[in-house]
C-alpha cells in the first residue's frame, strides 16, 4: 500500500502517529543526540577527545574489560542456574507445592531493587560475616571483589533466564524425547542430543539478556566490587554524581554503547530468527515418561533447593534487619525502622507511588499504541518507529539517565526536577516491553476480523476501540506490570533525574546502603517488596478476567 | 479520549502537590537525615517555616549546586566539612550573608565575607573494633604510622575522595601532619593504601563495618563515630598523637535563591544557641560553633587530650581539586 495514500484516507492514524513521532522525537532521538553533541562537540569543533580520554586511560580500559568479563560472568552463569531450574521445573515432575515455592523464590530477586542482596552478602562473607565466620570460622575473607559481585548479579538475574527458557522447554513435545528414549538413546544422549540443541537459541537469548542486565548495573558493583574491581558503570555514575563532570561521564557511559548494542541487535536479528518449532500436529497425546533419571532428579532438586534456600535466606536477613535494632549489635525486636519510613519517608514512597501509578497507565497505552501502528497500519517512517521505540530499552540505564540530564538540565526543554522527566524515562524505557507483547499477540490474530469492521464502515479509530484493543488487553496489562515493576524498583537511569521535589524510594535505599543505616533501607526493601507483588497479584487477576494466553504474558511480564 | 483527559488531570493536580512553596525553605542538606532532620523540625516548631530538603553527601551536593548555578532549585547549603564550602566560594555559589551571631564566631568559624558560617566543629578521630585489637594484640592506634602495621592489610575502611568531604579533610590531615610536603603526604597514603579494605562512597559508610568487625579500623568524623558506639557496637575511639583535622560544618546561602529571606531566617538560626542548644538532646556529637553553646560532658571526656588542629579553608579550598585528582591517579588507582 502507498504510505502517504493511507495518510490521507486515515486521519486518526496520521495524528497518532504523528503525537509518537513527536513523542519518540522529543524523549528518545532529542536526548540521544544532545549525549552525543556533549562528548563530540566541543566549542563548536567536532572533538573526540573525550572518548580518547576514556580509550587511553588505562584504569578507564581495566573498567571496560571488567564490565564486559562481569557481564559475560553473568551471562553464563545466571543462565546455567536459569536452565537447571526451567528444567527441574518442566522435566523432573515436581509436585504442585513444590513448583509454587520454587516460582515464588525466584520471582523475589525479580520484584525487588536490584541491590537488595549485595548488602545481606556484605553481612553474610567477610572477616566477620555471618557465613564465613560465624557458621565456618574462616579469617581474613574479603567480601568485596568479582566472587561477591558475580554472585550476587547471578542470584539477582537468573530468574531472567528461568523465565525465558520454562515455556520453551515446557513446548518441547516430550514425544519427540519420548521416541528418542524408546529407540535406545540413554537419557544423557538424548538430553544432549535432542533437549540441549532444541534450547539453543534459547539459551543464547538468556544470556544475552543477562549480559545487557549486568552491564546496565552500578549499584552491586557501588557496593560490592569495591576498589579492586572497577567497573564502567560504577565509574560513570561516580564520575557524574561526585565531580560533576558530564562530559566524562557520559563519554565513559558511550563506551558501554558498543557491546550493549551489540548485544541487542544479535539478540534481536539473529537470535530471535532461530526458534525451532517442534509443533508435530495435534491431538498426539503426551506420553509421560521419565526423561530423568531418580538420582538426576534429586540433583536438580538438591541445587534448586540451595538456591532457593540462599536467596530466601537473604531475603530473610533482610527483613531481619528492618525488624531488630542495631543487626550485629542489638538484636532487641523494633518496629522503629518501619516507623522512620511511614514518617520521614512518606514523602519519598508518596512521590514514587505517584510516578509510578502515572508511569503505568501511560507507558501500557504508549505500547499498545506503538505495538498496534507498526503492525497494522501504514505510515511513514514505519519501520524506522519500530527501531526508534527500542533504543532506551536497548541501552543501559546510565546511558539513558546521563542523556536525559544532559538533555533536560537547561532550556531549552527544561524538565530536571519536575516528575515529568521521570516518568517520562520510564515510559520510554519500560514501555517497549509492552510493544513487543503486542506485536506478538497481533501477529496471531488474523487481519480479516479489523477489515470487517472497517469493511462495515466503522473508522479505524472505532475499530480500534471496539475489535483490537480488547484483542490486545492482555498485551496492555503486561505493559503495564513491566512499567510498574520498574518504575518500583530500577535505579541505573533514574538516580540522575531525582530532585530536591521528586525522589524515589530506590535512591534512598541505596542512599541508606551505602550510609550503611541498613535498618530503614531493609525496611524500605520490604515495603517495595511487598507493594510490587499486591500490584502483580492484581493484575494477574484482570489478566485472567480477559481470558489471556496467561501464563506467557506474565513471563514476558517479567522477563523485560 | 475520556481516559487521558483523567490522565493529564491526575497529572496536573501531582504536580500541584510539589508547587505549595508558600512558606517553605528548600535545602541539600549534607548532614545525614537521621541529624537534619530532627534539626528542621526544631526550626520548623520555632519558626514556623517548614524545610524541604534532600540529602547528598558533600561531593555530590557540590556538584548540584554547580550544576545548577544559572538556575538553582535550593535557598540554603547545610552542613558539610568547610573545605566544601571553599571549593564552592571559588565556584561564586553563595551569596554572602552575616547572621547575628557571626560577630560572635572566632574567624576559623566563618569566611570573612559571610560567605559561609560555621553551625558546629567535626574532628576525625581513629576508630577500631574492640575484638579486632584484641584478636590481634594490638592498642588502639596513637599515631598515623600505627595504621601501617601488618594486622591492618586489607582491613581498614575510609571514605573516596571523590564522593565524601570525610575523605577530604582526612586528606588535608595528613598533608598538614606532613608539614604540607605534598610528597611525603602521598608517601604515606601510597603506603597506607595496601591496609584500605574499601573507600566507601560516603563518609559514615564504614562505620557499620567497622562496628561489626568486617573491618577492622577506619578514619571517621567523631560524630559518626559516637553514633555507632551509641547502637552498641563494641568500637574504641583514638587520636593520633602526630594530631588530626576538625573541619567546621557549614551553611550558606544559595546565590540566586528563590526564597532568600527564609533562607537567612534558616541560617539565623541554625547559628545560633537556638539550634545547637538541641544537638545533645538528640545525641549528635558534634562540637558546638557557638561559643555560648556548652561541650556535652561525655563529648568533652572523649576528646579530652586530643590533638586537634583545624583544616585551613582557604589552603584546603584552593589545592582541593588538584589534591583530589592526584589522589585517584595516585592512591585509589596505583
Amino acid at each position: 500500500m502507498n504510505g502517504s495514500a493511507a495518510l490521507r484516507r486515515d486521519p486518526a492514524v496520521a495524528a497518532t502517529a504523528l503525537v509518537l513521532w513527536l513523542l519518540l522525537a522529543l524523549f528518545v532521538v532529542y536526548p540521544m543526540a544532545m549525549l552525543l553533541a556533549r562528548v563530540f562537540v566541543d566549542k563548536g569543533g567536532v572533538t573526540f577527545a573525550g572518548v580518547f580520554g576514556v580509550l587511553t586511560d588505562r584504569h578507564q580500559i581495566r573498567a571496560f574489560w571488567n564490565s564486559l568479563l562481569l557481564g559475560a560472568l553473568v551471562g553464563l552463569g545466571g543462565t546455567i542456574v536459569g536452565f537447571v531450574f526451567a528444567f527441574t521445573a518442566t522435566r523432573a515432575r515436581l509436585p504442585r507445592g513444590l513448583l509454587t515455592a520454587i516460582d515464588a523464590a525466584v520471582l523475589l530477586p525479580l520484584v525487588s531493587p536490584p541491590f537488595t542482596t549485595a548488602i545481606a552478602m556484605i553481612f553474610s562473607f567477610g572477616p566477620r560475616g555471618l557465613i564465613t565466620y560465624e557458621l565456618l570460622g574462616l579469617k581474613g575473607v574479603t567480601v568485596y571483589g568479582l566472587a561477591s559481585t558475580l554472585s550476587s548479579e547471578i542470584l539477582t538475574y537468573f530468574p531472567i533466564a528461568y523465565l525465558t527458557l520454562r515455556p520453551l522447554l515446557a513446548a518441547i513435545d516430550s514425544n519427540v524425547e519420548g521416541m528418542a528414549l524408546s529407540l535406545g538413546a540413554s537419557r544423557w544422549r538424548v538430553f544432549r542430543t535432542v533437549t540441549l540443541p532444541l534450547c539453543v537459541p534459547g539459551i543464547a537469548n538468556a544470556f544475552l539478556l543477562l549480559f545487557a542486565a549486568s552491564l546496565a548495573d552500578f549499584a552491586t558493583p557501588l557496593i560490592l566490587a569495591g576498589n579492586q574491581f572497577p567497573v564502567l558503570p560504577t565509574q560513570a555514575y561516580l564520575q557524574i554524581t561526585g565531580l560533576f563532570d558530564l562530559r566524562g561521564g557520559a563519554a565513559l557511559s558511550l563506551v558501554l554503547l558498543v557491546p550493549s548494542l551489540a548485544v541487542f541487535l544479535l539478540q534481536r536479528y539473529w537470535v530471535s530468527r532461530r526458534y525451532y518449532v517442534t509443533v508435530t500436529g495435534k491431538g498426539a497425546g503426551q506420553t509421560p515418561f521419565d526423561s530423568v533419571s531418580p538420582g538426576m532428579r534429586a540433583a536438580l532438586l538438591a541445587f534448586c533447593a540451595l538456591v532457593a534456600a540462599s536467596i530466601l535466606y537473604f531475603y530473610a536477613l533482610l527483613l531481619y534487619a528492618s525488624l531488630v535494632a542495631a543487626l550485629g549489635a542489638n538484636h532487641a525486636f523494633t518496629l522503629a525502622h518501619y516507623r522512620v519510613i511511614f514518617t520521614e519517608g512518606l514523602k519519598v514512597i508518596r512521590d514514587t507511588l505517584i510516578i509510578a501509578g502515572l508511569a503505568m497507565p501511560l507507558g501500557g497505552l504508549y505500547g499498545i499504541l506503538v505495538g498496534y501502528l507498526v503492525t497494522r497500519k501504514q505510515f511513514l517512517g514505519r519501520r524506522t518507529m519500530e527501531i526508534v521505540s527500542m533504543v532506551n530499552y536497548a541501552l543501559p540505564g546510565t546511558i539513558v539517565g546521563i542523556a536525559y540530564l544532559i538533555a533536560f538540565n537547561e532550556p531549552p526543554i527544561e524538565l530536571a526536577g519536575t516528575a515529568l522527566v521521570i516518568i517520562a524515562c520510564y515510559v520510554f524505557r519500560y514501555g517497549p516491553t509492552g510493544i513487543r507483547t503486542t506485536v506478538a499477540l497481533l501477529q496471531q490474530i488474523d487481519k480479516s476480523l479489523e477489515e470487517a469492521s472497517q469493511g462495515l464502515g466503522a473508522g479505524s479509530g472505532t475499530t480500534f476501540r471496539r475489535v483490537t484493543l480488547p484483542l490486545i488487553m492482555p498485551a496492555f496489562f503486561a505493559g503495564l506490570g513491566v512499567v510498574f515493576i520498574r518504575s518500583m524498583t530500577a535505579i541505573s537511569a533514574t538516580i540522575f533525574l531525582v530532585s530536591i521535589s521528586w525522589s524515589l524510594i530506590t535512591v534512598k535505599i541505596l542512599e541508606n546502603m551505602t550510609e550503611l543505616s541498613l535498618g530503614p533501607a531493609a525496611a524500605y526493601s520490604v515495603l517495595v517488596v511487598v507493594i510490587v507483588f499486591a500490584v502483580i497479584a492484581l493484575i494477574g487477576r484482570l489478566l485472567r478476567a480477559f481470558r489471556a494466553p496467561g501464563q506467557v504474558q506474565v513471563a514476558s511480564m517479567l522477563g523485560g | 479520549m475520556r481516559t487521558l483527559r483523567w490522565l493529564s488531570a491526575v497529572a496536573l493536580s501531582a504536580f500541584a502537590l510539589a508547587a505549595n512553596a508558600q512558606n517553605t525553605v528548600n535545602v541539600y542538606s549534607i548532614w545525614p537525615e537521621n541529624w537534619a532532620r530532627p534539626m528542621f523540625e526544631e526550626f520548623e516548631k520555632a519558626t514556623g517555616v517548614k524545610v524541604n530538603f534532600v540529602r547528598f553527601s558533600s561531593g555530590e551536593a557540590l556538584a548540584r549546586v554547580t550544576a545548577e548555578k544559572n538556575n538553582p532549585r535550593v535557598d540554603v547549603l547545610f552542613g558539610g566539612p568547610v573545605e566544601t564550602f571553599a571549593a564552592g566560594m571559588s565556584e561564586g555559589l553563595f551569596e554572602p550573608y552575616k547572621s547575628p551571631s557571626f560577630s560572635k564566631l572566632p574567624p576559623r568559624f566563618r569566611d570573612a565575607d559571610g560567605q559561609w558560617i560555621a553551625i558546629a566543629d567535626d574532628p576525625l578521630v581513629f576508630m577500631t573494633n574492640d575484638k579486632f585489637l584484641k584478636e590481634n594484640n594490638l592498642k588502639a592506634p596513637a599515631s598515623w604510622s600505627d595504621l601501617l602495621a601488618a594486622p591492618y592489610k586489607n582491613m581498614l575502611q575510609m571514605a573516596d575522595a571523590r564522593t565524601s568531604g570525610t575523605a577530604v579533610t582526612r586528606i588535608f590531615s595528613v598533608l598538614e601532619v606532613n608539614g604540607r610536603d605534598e610528597n611525603k603526604a602521598f608517601d604515606y597514603m601510597k603506603k597506607l593504601r595496601p591496609n584500605v579494605q574499601l573507600y566507601t562512597k560516603s563518609g559514615g559508610g564504614g562505620t557499620l563495618p567497622v562496628g561489626l568487625g568486617q573491618a577492622g579500623g577506619g578514619i571517621f568524623f567523631i560524630v559518626d563515630a559516637l553514633d555507632t558506639k551509641a547502637k552498641g557496637y563494641d568500637v574504641t575511639i583514638s587520636f593520633p598523637k602526630e594530631g588530626i583535622g576538625t573541619a567546621a560544618e557549614g551553611i550558606a546561602l544559595i546565590k540566586g535563591a528563590k526564597n532568600p529571606e527564609l533562607g537567612k531566617k534558616l541560617i539565623d538560626w541554625a547559628t545560633s544557641p537556638a539550634m545547637q542548644n538541641h544537638f545533645a538532646k538528640y545525641k549528635i556529637n558534634f562540637v558546638p560553633a557557638h561559643p555560648d553553646v556548652q561541650l556535652e560532658p561525655s563529648l568533652a571526656a572523649v576528646l579530652k587530650g586530643a590533638n586537634i588542629f583545624p583544616i585551613d579553608a582557604a589552603y584546603a579550598g584552593a589545592n582541593r581539586k588538584r589534591i583530589v585528582d592526584r589522589w585517584v591517579a595516585e592512591v585509589l588507582n596505583p
